[in-house]
């Protein structure tokens, strides 16, 4: 599985650094890294949104705030 | 026109308790690409000695530039300077450095300590030819250039640092040589050069300096020609001309802004992959094959500038950029210390996101980061040319 974080300006702004982090963190704790790969990107054109995500092309909107959450439904419980 | 160039710097630190400084340096640079520098250290310190300092340098830089004779100059600031009242006299030593043309350098001494010169690396006793003028005893040397060539220049008060604390006579000549000598083998810039001599000197005097003590540096080098790319062309169409006209250009590549690295990345038709790897509150930077350095625009931009204004100022901030690993680091040191010849190909499209209240950043302080950096790397000496798109 893919996940990738937009790292430009605005998401970077908005909080991109902690919500690379917080995921890092967590597919560590839950020994994923052999199954996500987490990569960055530059803007995705939606930075209204931001911190943009996708996983697996899809999109989401991520902050610092409702990061774990995220991970939980759509991450861990796709994998 | 040879391919040789000259990289000046100087830094100066004041006698402990004074606000202004007795020593003064003066660049001047001539309509055929020569350049007049001056080093004055005037008599005692503080206000006295900044007037007289200030005015010999003024003098002997405007009169050489303007075509005139040593000795004019000489005779001119004698009858100019005024005197001393505790001491009777007006005195102000000074060391000229003329560079004509990247090609010959011309050093005219009196009474500031000896201009080092290192050539290879290495000390060279260059000869000298003593001529007195107006009383005075000048020493006078013509030196044909090479490249890697480093001028210290300085003013009494770096050999006079530590007197009675750290040495007995001050810090020696030659062991200024063997300082400089190393430090010069790392590759600094001459502002970097001139802060770490004159920084040591500060360390020597305990952080209260006894003097005034000033450092110029010239490194003579080659050309090094680079290009920037930040922010898109605000017509969608310009954007291949854009990204032709940049990679056009011999040297290095530097592109700035995610969107405008995108654009970049479908003009050469290879893949973009951003890193992960946050150091410090820097966004992390790309790769791009074809592309030196990729970094996100504003916010790392921004930083260069602050790291720009600090460097032709008191230059504090050396530390954090030369050896950071951050894309703003990176960015100063290809700059700051590489290029000699930038060229800025510059996007005006607005970035919608970017115009939103709630952020920092927006258009006009996107084109004012862009003037602002151009500006400071003029006063480094560099040939600075910015398209705009």
């Amino acid at each position: 599985m893919k996940v990738t974080v937009c790292i430009g300006s605005s998401c970077h702004i908005k909080g991109s650094r902690p919500v690379v982090e917080k995921l890092q963190e967590l597919v560590a704790r839950e020994n994923l890294s052999d199954k996500i790969e987490l990569g960055g990107t530059f803007c995705m054109g939606k930075c209204q949104q931001g911190v943009c995500v996708t996983v697996d092309g899809e999109f989401f909107s991520v902050s610092p705030e409702t990061v774990s959450a995220f991970f939980e439904k759509e991450i861990k419980a796709r994998v | 026109m040879n391919d040789l160039t000259c990289d000046i710097g100087y830094k100066s630190i004041n006698h402990a308790g004074e606000q202004l400084c007795g020593d003064h340096v003066e660049v001047v640079e001539q309509e055929d690409g020569s350049m007049v520098i001056v080093l004055a250290d005037g008599l005692g310190s503080g206000v006295k000695a900044s007037i007289l300092s200030t005015l010999t340098s003024k003098i002997i830089s405007t009169m050489l530039a303007a075509g005139l004779s040593i000795e004019e100059c000489v005779e001119t600031i004698a009858a100019t300077l005024p005197v001393c009242s505790v001491r009777g006299v007006a005195y102000s030593t000074f060391t000229i450095i003329r560079l004509i043309q990247s090609r010959t350098a011309e050093l005219i001494q009196y009474d500031n300590p000896q201009v080092i010169v290192l050539r290879n690396g290495e000390n060279w006793e260059y000869p000298r030819t003593e001529k007195t003028i107006g009383g005075k005893r000048i020493f006078h040397s013509i030196i044909r250039l090479q490249e890697e060539d480093v001028f210290i220049a300085m003013s009494d008060g770096c050999p006079h640092a530590g007197i009675g604390t750290a040495y007995n006579f001050g810090w020696k000549r030659e062991d200024i040589i063997t300082f400089m000598e190393a430090m010069n083998l790392c590759g600094y810039t001459a502002k970097t050069l001139s802060t770490q001599l004159v920084d040591e000197c500060n360390r020597l005097y305990g952080g209260e300096p006894g003097d005034d003590a000033t450092a110029c540096v010239v490194r003579v080098r080659k050309r090094v020609p680079m290009n920037m790319l930040f922010g898109p062309p605000s017509n969608r169409d310009d954007g291949d001309r854009m990204m032709s006209l940049f990679f056009a250009k011999e040297g290095k590549h530097i592109i700035c802004g995610g969107t405008t690295s995108s654009i970049a990345a479908r003009w050469l038709n290879r893949p973009l992959r951003a890193s992960l790897d946050f150091t410090g509150d820097i966004p992390p930077i790309a790769y791009l094959d074809g592309v030196d350095l990729v970094t996100e625009g504003v916010i790392t931009v921004n930083r260069v500038v602050e790291y720009a204004r600090d460097y032709i100022g008191e230059n504090t901030l050396y530390e954090a950029w030369s050896s950071g690993r951050d894309g703003a680091s990176m960015i100063s040191r290809l700059l700051f210390e590489e290029a000699t010849d930038i060229n800025f190909y510059v996007g005006k499209a607005i970035n919608p996101a970017h115009q939103n209240p709630d952020l920092p950043i927006n258009f006009s302080i996107k084109m004012n980061l862009v003037q602002e950096l151009s500006e400071a790397l003029r006063k480094m000496g560099k040939r600075i040319k910015v398209s705009y798109f």
